[in-house]
C-alpha cells in the first residue's frame, strides 16, 4: 500500500499551465541617431531628415541625445554597445557624411545594439542642395530591412492650396517639404496621380462652363484637358495598371461612375441608378471600385465590379459616408462619415469582416482620406490646428503629424507612386 | 529462522521498489500535461452604443473605480459624465483589485465613468473587456501583468505579425518572482524575440496562491507569446 502510494506520488506530474499572450501594445522601437561624424553641417542637416522619418513613420521612438553615454567622438565600427543600451536604445544608427565637389557623400549604418550587430550598411551620395535625398534613401533601406515593405520617404504627394478665392494644386515631398504650385488660375480640386507619378489630373472650372477634368503634368506643368461631359465631370481616379481611368460624370440630371481609357477616351457609364454615384477608388488588384451613392437614402459606400455588376453595400453605420479610398494593401477602405453630432471623421472598414475602426474624433473635421502607396499611412485634411491642413497617421489613427503649413489652407491630398514605378 | 526469509523478502521489496522509484520516472519522463487556465476580464462600465450609429474611439477606464458591479450585460443606462484624469496602467488597475480582494483597499471616490464608453451598464469602471466569463484569477493576474510589459515593436510588419509565434517556459517562486525562463521556441524574429524576453523581466507577478506555489516553482508556465 506505502509503495503504491510512493509510486503514485513519484509518476503523477502536475499540470503545466499554458497562458496564452497576444494583443501586446504595439509601440515604436527605441532608436538612437548617434551624432554625426565627418562634415558636420552636411552631418546635421542629414540627420535631422533622417530623424524626421523615422519619427513620422511610427515605427521608431527616437532617444534624445542629451541622454546619450556614448563618447561624442566614437567611430562608425567600434561602438560601445552596452553604452547605447543603457539609455534604452534597441537600435542604432551611424553617419559620417563628406562633401565632394557638388555632391554629399554619407556612409550610413544601422546596428542591432543588443547583439552589436552591423544590420545595414550603405553610401548615399546626392547632390549638396538636395542632400535631403541621401537622408530619405537611407530611411526608406532603414523601413524596407525591418517591415520588408517599401518606405516612402522618397515620394511625393499632391494636394489643394486654398486661396482667397481660388484653390491650386501642389505637389511636395511626403513631409510637405518644398511645395510647389502647379497650377494658376481658377478653382481646381482632387488630384490624382497616375501610377507613374508623372501626370496629376484633377477636376477645375478654368473653362467657364461648370467642373471638368484636366490633367498637369508634375514637371512641365502644362494643362491638357481630359474629360469634359456635360457640365459635370469629376473625382478622376487611375486604374492601378494605368490603362483605365474612373470618373463621375452627371448626364440628364443623373450623376454615374464613367469608365475611360486613361486618356479619357471610350467613355461608358458604369452605374445606372436614379441616386448619385460618385467618388470612385480602385481596388488594388484593379477589379472592384468602390464608390459613394444615395440610392438607398443616403450616401453610403458601396462596392462593384469595374464592368459595374456585383454591386454591394459596404457600409450600415452613420447617414453621411463618402470619400472611400481603397488600401493598396486591399484590406481596407478608408472614408470620412458623418457621426451623430454632425462632424466628420475618419474611418477605416476591414473589406473581409465590414468592421469599423474610428480613426479620428473630437478634432475638428477630418476629411478625404488618401493612402500612401505602401498602405502604412493615411493622409487626410483636418482642421484640428484652426486652419484646415494635410494631416498623416497610422491606419490606426495614431501618431498624427501635421503635413502642410499652407497660409489659407489646404485640402484634398493625393499621394504619388513609390519611387521607380 | 522463519524471520530471516521474511526479513530478506521485506528488504527486498524495498529495493525495487526504490529502483522502480529511480527508474520509472525516467521510463515516462515526459513533459508534464498541459492546462488552459481561463483568463477573464471585466466588463467595461459603458452604455451600449446604438449599432446604427458610426462607431467612436475605444475610451479607456476612467481614473477611479465607482462601486464594484456585476460583469453582467444589461441595458439600463449609465450615470452621467465628469472629467476624465489621468488613466490607470493595468498593472495598477490589477494591483487594486488584488488589494480590494485582499481586504486592503482604500475608499475610492465615486467618479461616473465616460458616458460615450461603450460597454455595458452593469459593468465595472476598471472592466477592460466588453463580454466576460468566471476564470482563473491568478493566471488572469499573470497574463494582465505580462501583458502589461509586452510590446510589440511597430517595425515588425503586419504581415509578418501573423505568423511570429514563440514559446517561453517560466519558473515562478513563492514570492512571484520569475526565477528563471527558457525560450522553447524561438519566433525567428530578433526583435520580437528581444521583446518578449523584457516583458518577462520587467513583469512584477503577484505571489502564487499556495495551492500553484510547488508546481510553478517547479513545473513552471508555459508562455505562449503571438504579436
Amino acid at each position: 500500500m506505502t509503495s503504491a502510494f510512493l509510486l503514485a506520488l513519484l509518476l503523477a506530474a502536475p499540470d503545466r499551465p499554458v497562458i496564452d499572450l497576444s494583443g501586446g501594445r504595439v509601440q515604436p522601437l527605441p532608436l538612437a541617431i548617434a551624432p554625426p561624424a565627418g562634415a558636420q553641417e552636411a552631418g546635421v542637416a542629414i540627420q535631422a531628415v533622417l530623424a524626421q522619418d523615422f519619427e513620422r513613420s511610427g515605427l521608431f521612438r527616437l532617444l534624445d541625445p542629451a541622454s546619450f553615454l556614448a563618447a561624442p567622438g566614437e567611430g562608425l565600427t567600434v561602438i560601445d554597445f552596452p553604452k547605447w543600451q543603457a539609455v534604452g536604445a534597441q537600435a542604432l544608427v551611424k553617419t559620417s557624411c563628406e562633401e565632394s565637389g557638388t555632391d554629399v557623400v554619407c556612409d550610413m549604418r544601422l546596428y542591432d545594439v543588443a547583439r552589436g550587430q552591423e544590420l545595414l550598411h550603405g553610401t548615399y551620395t546626392a547632390p549638396r542642395q538636395a542632400g535631403r535625398l541621401a537622408a530619405h534613401r537611407f530611411g526608406d533601406d532603414v523601413v524596407r530591412f525591418f517591415t520588408r515593405e517599401a518606405g516612402v520617404f522618397q515620394t511625393r504627394i499632391a494636394y489643394v492650396r486654398e486661396g482667397d478665392g481660388d484653390k491650386q494644386i501642389v505637389v511636395s515631398d511626403w513631409d510637405g517639404y518644398a511645395p510647389q504650385q502647379l497650377t494658376t488660375a481658377s478653382i481646381n480640386l482632387l488630384p490624382a496621380w497616375t501610377p507613374d507619378g508623372k501626370v496629376i489630373a484633377f477636376t477645375s472650372f478654368r473653362d467657364g462652363g461648370g467642373a471638368h477634368l484636366y490633367t498637369v503634368d508634375a514637371v512641365t506643368r502644362q494643362v491638357r484637358s481630359l474629360a469634359l461631359m456635360g457640365d459635370f465631370t469629376t473625382g478622376a481616379s487611375y486604374s492601378p495598371d494605368g490603362s483605365r481611368l474612373l470618373f463621375s460624370a452627371s448626364q440628364n440630371d443623373n450623376t454615374d461612375v464613367w469608365l475611360a481609357k486613361t486618356d479619357g477616351s471610350g467613355p461608358r457609364r458604369i452605374t445606372d441608378s436614379r441616386g448619385i454615384d460618385i467618388s470612385a477608388s480602385w481596388s488594388p488588384d484593379g477589379k472592384r471600385v468602390a464608390f459613394v451613392s444615395d440610392r438607398a437614402g443616403t450616401p453610403q459606400i458601396y462596392s462593384m465590379a469595374a464592368d459595374g455588376s456585383e454591386v454591394r453595400r459596404l457600409t450600415f453605420q452613420g447617414n453621411y459616408n463618402q470619400e472611400p479610398a481603397w488600401s493598396p494593401k486591399g484590406d481596407l477602405i478608408a472614408f470620412s462619415g458623418r457621426d451623430e453630432h454632425r462632424v466628420f471623421d475618419v474611418y477605416t472598414l476591414a473589406v473581409d469582416t465590414g468592421k469599423l475602426t474610428r480613426l479620428t474624433q473630437n478634432q475638428g473635421t477630418n476629411e478625404k482620406p488618401a493612402w500612401a502607396p505602401n498602405g502604412r499611412y493615411l493622409l487626410f485634411s483636418s482642421t484640428r490646428g484652426g486652419k484646415r491642413q494635410i494631416w498623416l497617421v497610422l491606419p490606426d489613427g495614431s501618431n498624427p503629424r501635421q503635413v502642410t503649413s499652407e497660409k489659407v489652407g489646404a485640402a484634398d491630398p493625393a499621394w504619388g507612386p513609390l519611387p521607380g514605378r | 529462522m522463519p524471520a530471516v526469509p521474511a526479513v530478506a523478502l521485506a528488504l527486498l521489496l524495498h529495493v525495487v521498489i526504490f529502483a522502480a522509484a529511480l527508474v520509472l520516472p525516467r521510463l515516462f519522463d515526459r513533459a508534464p500535461p498541459l492546462r488552459k487556465p481561463i483568463i477573464a476580464h471585466m466588463v467595461a462600465l459603458g452604455r451600449p452604443r446604438d449599432p446604427k450609429l458610426l462607431p467612436r474611439k475605444e475610451s479607456p477606464p476612467p481614473a477611479s473605480a465607482a462601486s464594484a458591479a456585476p460583469p453582467v450585460p444589461s441595458t439600463r443606462t449609465a450615470p452621467p459624465s465628469a472629467p476624465q484624469r489621468r488613466e490607470p496602467s493595468r498593472q495598477e488597475m490589477m494591483d487594486r483589485a488584488l488589494a480590494r480582494a485582499a481586504g486592503k483597499a482604500t475608499p475610492e471616490s465615486q467618479e461616473p465613468p465616460d458616458p460615450e464608453r461603450a460597454g455595458s451598464a452593469a459593468g465595472s469602471a476598471q472592466g477592460t473587456a466588453a463580454s466576460a466569463e468566471e476564470g482563473d484569477a491568478y493566471f488572469t493576474a499573470v497574463h494582465d501583468a505580462i501583458l502589461e510589459q509586452y510590446v510589440v515593436p511597430s517595425v515588425i510588419s503586419e504581415r509578418e505579425r501573423l505568423y511570429l509565434a514563440a514559446s517561453v517556459l517560466a519558473y515562478i517562486g513563492p514570492d512571484g518572482r520569475i526565477l528563471k525562463h527558457e525560450i522553447q521556441k524561438k519566433s525567428g524574429n530578433a526583435f520580437f524575440d528581444q521583446a518578449l524576453e523584457l516583458a518577462i523581466q520587467k513583469a512584477k507577478l503577484p505571489p502564487p496562491p499556495p495551492d500553484l506555489a510547488r508546481s510553478l516553482r517547479d513545473s513552471g508556465v508555459v508562455l505562449n507569446f503571438r504579436p
